[in-house]
């Protein structure tokens, strides 16, 4: 009766406005906000040195470290993403959360790449590569790296005030939205810019507590108020058997996707990708760096399974609770010529009404500390990649410590101004999954395959390294407009879009060919016996 | 096994297993923080 009356865009609206987010939420966020911002002030005297700035002193110890890992890893984005997974693929997500935990396991308890990383003391990535290789694979290296992970997180802020939209119910056409990106913005900028790492890993920690303290409690309660058979049934009713079996290309997964998932979610997520890496070499020892991945791996299980489960929790609230029925409208409307809302607010938007005022105030806390802390980490570990692996390594002089720091701060200002640009100036297509795993794989695809064969395999050398690092760039021809244009996608007779390939088969055949050019150009060319350095 | 049913194990050991190390995390890790904190207190006064 009411759909009758009111406008799509004034449904919406209503929708949103429908939250348990009151003052005291507000009072919670703010406070927790100036605790972090507390942190960075006090612990800024021991941000001297390069190594307290980047590695904290390599002073972690191995429950810290679990701590630490978490809070970088469990991004509100990851969140965001895997809630939407669980809303549209169900359960059969879940082979993702156990990928993940299982290969983090793997290696922590064998040490695969981490341990010889470790051993080398090196900080970065690219610090290892010229270990192993020469100065210009260092500095290709970092480039690609930058490239890649400064793009990956130019629509993170984006993505985080999607959430804040969807539970606190902020227009997000507003004023006021933009105002909470910048505050959010310069708080991170602040405390990251002062402290470095050792501000990162206080307020990771600090986040931590919080976040799983709010997200078991919310888990809890959105099991409680959906009965536990119910949201298995419901999954049933909505998804059939591709809600459960991931093996069913029809449900958006299919073998391709899960072994495509098994080498980034699993052994890339954890043993290649440098906010993670970063943090295990900060560690006091090797043993503690392996420690840390053998408990972090429940950690990195549950950072894509909680959402998810949050995410199947939306789908069955939005069909089949009494409370979510105006949402039923929203992003499942029965009026073709109707445009569905984002179900990226599907999850926020649920557990805005499910949650009780004060639990909602510390998992909204805790959840823009997840935002923060992912932010943190990417601009420590970019700038400082930026710092030493590109910068230094060209330059002729000395190149002082201080410096290196004022540097290193100067870049983390300017990815926050480029981030702030990106979020709320650029208007970019909303299929941001695609358009991240895309700009991580030309980083990741390459790396994965250097790394792994730099460690394992003797005989790698600079051309092969180099060669493995450029052919990362052909996961390009996964982003949907260069498909497209190549004819890799295309319309047929009917209007129907037909891909020749998917996303995942081309990371696949791209980690493949990095793995052959990466050998061949090491038999082609092995580096000279002196220039063997590890 | 069906898949649902081993979803429905997985859901509840990670749960399990997530709320014992919160615990453990939480206890330990601010141990680690003081011992952190004296180190870098200790590498500043040298």
């Amino acid at each position: 009766m009411i759909t009758g009356v009111l406008s799509p865009e004034e449904l919406t609206q209503k929708a949103f406005e429908r939250t348990n987010f009151g003052k005291v939420d507000a009072v919670i966020v703010v406070v927790y906000l100036l605790l972090s911002l507390c942190i960075g002030l006090m612990v800024k005297r021991y941000a001297g040195s390069m190594e307290n700035y980047i590695g904290a002193g390599r002073k972690i110890g191995p429950w810290l470290g679990v701590a630490t890992m978490t809070g970088t890893e469990l991004g509100l984005v990851t969140v965001m993403y895997s809630a939407q997974k669980g809303f549209t693929g169900g359960f059969a997500a879940f082979h993702i959360a156990v990928i993940a935990g299982v290969a983090t396991l793997f290696v922590g308890l064998t040490g695969f790449i981490v341990g010889p990383l470790r051993r080398m003391k090196v900080l970065t990535i690219p610090e290892y590569y010229e270990t192993r290789f020469n100065k210009p694979i260092r500095v290709l290296g970092g480039i690609l790296l930058v490239f890649a992970g400064v793009l990956n997180m130019g629509l993170f802020l984006k993505v985080g005030s999607m959430f804040i939209v969807g539970v606190t119910g902020i227009a997000s056409d507003g004023e006021a939205l933009k105002w909470v990106m910048v505050g959010l913005l310069v708080l991170v900028l602040i405390y990251t810019t002062l402290g470095g790492m050792i501000s990162v890993i206080l307020t990771d920690y600090v986040q931590f507590v919080v976040l799983s303290f709010g997200l078991l409690i919310g888990t809890g309660l959105a099991v409680w108020k959906l009965g536990w058979s119910k949201i298995f049934d419901g999954t049933r009713q909505v998804l059939g058997e591709s809600g459960f079996d991931p093996t069913i290309a029809e449900g958006g997964f299919g073998w391709s996707y899960v072994f495509w998932m098994i080498i980034t979610a699993g052994l890339i997520g954890s043993a290649v990708w440098p906010t993670a890496v970063s943090r295990a070499l900060t560690m006091e020892s090797e043993k503690a760096v392996r420690k840390q991945y053998c408990w972090s791996s429940i950690s990195f299980a549950v950072r894509f399974l909680f959402p998810y489960f949050w995410g199947i929790c939306a789908l069955v609230f939005i069909h089949f609770h009494p409370i979510g029925q105006d949402m039923k409208l929203l992003f499942f409307p029965v009026d073709e010529s109707v445009e569905p809302l984002s179900n990226l607010y599907a999850m926020p938007m649920v557990m805005a009404r499910i949650l009780p005022p004060v639990l909602l105030g510390i998992v909204t806390a805790g959840m823009i500390a997840a935002f923060m802390s992912t932010h943190d980490s990417y601009f420590l570990t970019w700038s400082s990649v930026i710092t030493q692996d590109i910068v230094a390594p060209l330059r002729k002089k000395e190149f002082s410590t201080k410096a290196r720091v004022r540097l290193t701060r100067f870049c983390i200002v300017l990815m926050g101004g480029y981030v702030l640009y990106w979020s709320v100036f650029y208007q970019g297509r909303e299929d941001i999954w695609d358009y991240m795993a895309v700009t991580g794989g030309i980083y990741f695809t390459g790396a994965f395959v250097v790394l792994m064969l730099g460690v394992y395999w003797k005989r790698t050398s600079s051309l092969g390294a180099l060669l493995g690092l450029c052919s990362g760039l052909l996961m390009l021809f996964g982003l949907e407009p260069i498909q497209k244009a190549v004819g890799l996608k295309y319309q047929d007779e009917q209007g129907e879009w037909i891909e020749i390939l998917s996303s995942p088969q081309i990371g696949l055949i791209t980690v493949g060919i990095a793995i052959v050019l990466t050998v061949l150009g090491s038999l082609i060319r092995p580096d000279k016996p002196k220039e063997v350095k590890a | 096994m069906t898949w649902e049913l081993f979803w429905r194990i997985v859901l509840v050991g990670v749960v399990a297993a997530f709320a014992i190390m919160s615990v453990l995390v939480t206890v330990l890790g601010a141990r680690d923080i003081g011992k952190l904190l004296k180190g870098l207190k200790e590498d500043e006064e040298e």
